[in-house]
């Protein structure tokens, strides 16, 4: 992998699934542990938490907080770079959205409870 | 025939953003208060919008990612964030505002007051963001806003002295009794109202979901050329009209009634009826635009699956935010709240959140990485650079002009 400046080529960029459907946005990535050799990105890590924990602050403590609360876990969505196909404009992943553990939770959950409950909601309206 | 269609986009973005409850207000107020020694800001304000959204409509077909993804990338997630909290706030403001807009319409039409409209306006907009096809909905409010044209031919049946009001816009006066700070106030508010900042992402997001690429730069050329122009020709024809009849019997612009008194004195019954489809048709395209754009702005700082062409099961994140935004919008309008100084109060601090758009763009603009040969010439890098100084003068003195002008009374 050529050589990449973490702050402008991957925070914060858009990821897409190996069919182009939004996965979400960098929100951090995980660093191998320095003691083991040089530090390398092993993850990209997405999620109110890992979100929250960047930001900082009172609101990115409260948003890492509330984050956490709602998965049942304070442990950020992970995609491990193996996974990932392109580095351009936007992230390309090798793999498609299901795949991804806990990507699709709160919109799932908001599909079940009270989306696809309004009438309509299943049709694109093109 | 299909290129004409295309225009549509451009037209309805025009007639429902640059003319929405935002201008109507704020136009027949100006030119009952002022004359027209306020032109020149629309003539500013349409140079600047149609710089901005060309800009960003040719970012968004170069790399098909819209004005608030690039916000957050380039300005980091923290300034981002700020961002997104003050154009989602002030984009739901203008949301309360055109609501009341489209019922005000209604009342003109009926004599029913406007807050038993509200309810209903909320459930049709809900129903058409819910339901309509995109294409359907931009051809329809299109179409149908270009019935505001009655403001154009109301300015040739008073038959003005043409000289005198040449002579009125190319030697603007403040008019005597009006201070120099309530002056700049309505001359910010009025560039708010007609750069508001939703048109950008809505003009930015609807080139994503049209899919358009390199090759429709023609079509997204022609649609920011065509369209501000248009709405500003309108902008320009009410100013008028409410300068030649209302500023004479002393008439200050506090209802939308007032705004459509030339036309009726123009046309009678018939100019009426012209006038309040127009108006319905620009005020309920602005409340699809803003309602949609509050979404595009969360969304697309997030990273959510977004869109209209997108069903609502797709991007149930997105779904659900229209869906809470819209019931406090309307529930805020309910509340009795004056909506023309609600207006009022959203073009003024949308027209305060102007730089934090327009820098992301004009940086994503020149990237040649990103846009390769589309990236700014030197005419849209000049224009960028000067409507940037101009907003961020305005925007800063935004705040220390309203409170000095107590909203500009």
């Amino acid at each position: 992998m050529p050589d990449l400046v973490v702050g402008l080529d991957l925070l914060d960029r858009e990821i897409l699934d190996v069919d182009g459907k939004p996965v979400g946005k960098v929100d951090d990535v995980e660093v191998s542990d320095p003691e083991r050799g040089p530090p390398e990105i092993v993850a990209l890590l997405m999620g109110p938490t890992a979100y929250g924990r960047r930001l900082g602050g009172r609101i990115g403590r409260w948003i890492e907080a509330s984050g956490a609360k709602l998965a049942e876990t304070d442990e950020p969505i992970r995609i491990p770079m193996t996974s990932v196909a392109q580095i351009d404009v936007s992230i390309r992943l090798s793999v498609p959205l299901k795949s991804i553990e806990r990507a699709t939770r709160l919109e799932d959950w908001l599909r079940e409870r009270f989306v696809g409950r309004i009438p309509g909601a299943h049709r694109a309206s093109e | 025939m299909k290129k004409v269609l295309t225009l549509a986009l451009g037209v309805m973005t025009a007639i429902g953003g640059f003319m929405d409850i935002g201008d109507l207000v704020t136009d027949a107020l100006i030119g009952a208060r002022f004359g027209l020694s306020m032109v020149w800001v629309t003539v500013v304000a349409v140079i600047g919008i149609t710089a901005y959204s060309e800009m960003a409509g040719r970012v968004a077909a170069a790399t098909n990612r819209t004005v608030f993804d690039l916000v957050r990338e380039r300005m980091g997630a923290g300034i981002a964030l700020c961002n997104v909290l003050a154009s989602y706030t002030v984009t739901a403001l203008t949301l309360v505002a055109e609501l009341c807009g489209v019922a005000l319409a209604f009342e003109l039409a009926t004599n029913v007051h406007y807050l038993l409209w509200v309810p209903l306006v909320a459930f049709l907009t809900f129903l058409v963001v819910w339901r309509m096809p995109y294409e359907h909905m931009e051809r329809l409010y299109g179409v149908l806003g270009l019935a505001l044209f009655v403001f154009v031919a109301a300015v040739w049946h008073f038959g003005p002295d043409w000289g005198q009001l040449f002579h009125d816009v190319t030697h603007p006066l403040i008019p005597r009794g009006e201070g120099r700070p309530t002056y700049w106030f309505y001359a910010i508010a009025m560039l708010g109202a007609q750069m508001t900042p939703y048109e950008v992402f809505f003009f930015s997001s609807g080139v994503v979901e049209h899919h358009w690429s390199r090759d429709n730069l023609t079509e997204i050329r022609a649609n920011t050329l065509v369209g501000y122009p248009v709405g500003g020709v309108l902008a320009v024809a009410i100013q008028v009209v409410a300068y030649l009849i209302l500023q004479p019997q002393g008439i200050e612009v506090k209802q939308l009634s007032q705004t459509v008194l030339p036309v009726v004195l123009a046309f009678g019954q018939a100019g009426l009826a012209f006038a309040i489809v127009g108006i319905v048709a620009a005020t309920f395209g602005s409340a699809l635009e803003t309602l949609l754009s509050s979404g595009y702005i969360v969304a697309h700082h997030f990273g959510w699956r977004w869109g209209k062409f997108e069903s609502p099961v797709g991007a149930t994140r997105f779904a659900t935010l229209l869906i809470v935004t819209l019931l406090g919008a309307a529930a805020f309008a309910l509340t009795t709240i004056d909506p023309i100084r609600i207006t009022i109060y959203a073009v003024y601090l949308g027209a305060a959140t102007l730089p934090f758009t327009y820098i992301p763009i004009l940086v994503i603009a020149n990237d040649r990485q990103y846009l390769g040969d589309l990236a700014n010439g030197r005419l849209a890098n000049v224009l960028g650079v000067v409507y940037l100084l101009v907003v961020t003068v305005a925007a800063l003195a935004a705040l220390p002009l309203l409170i000095s002008t107590k909203g500009g009374l």
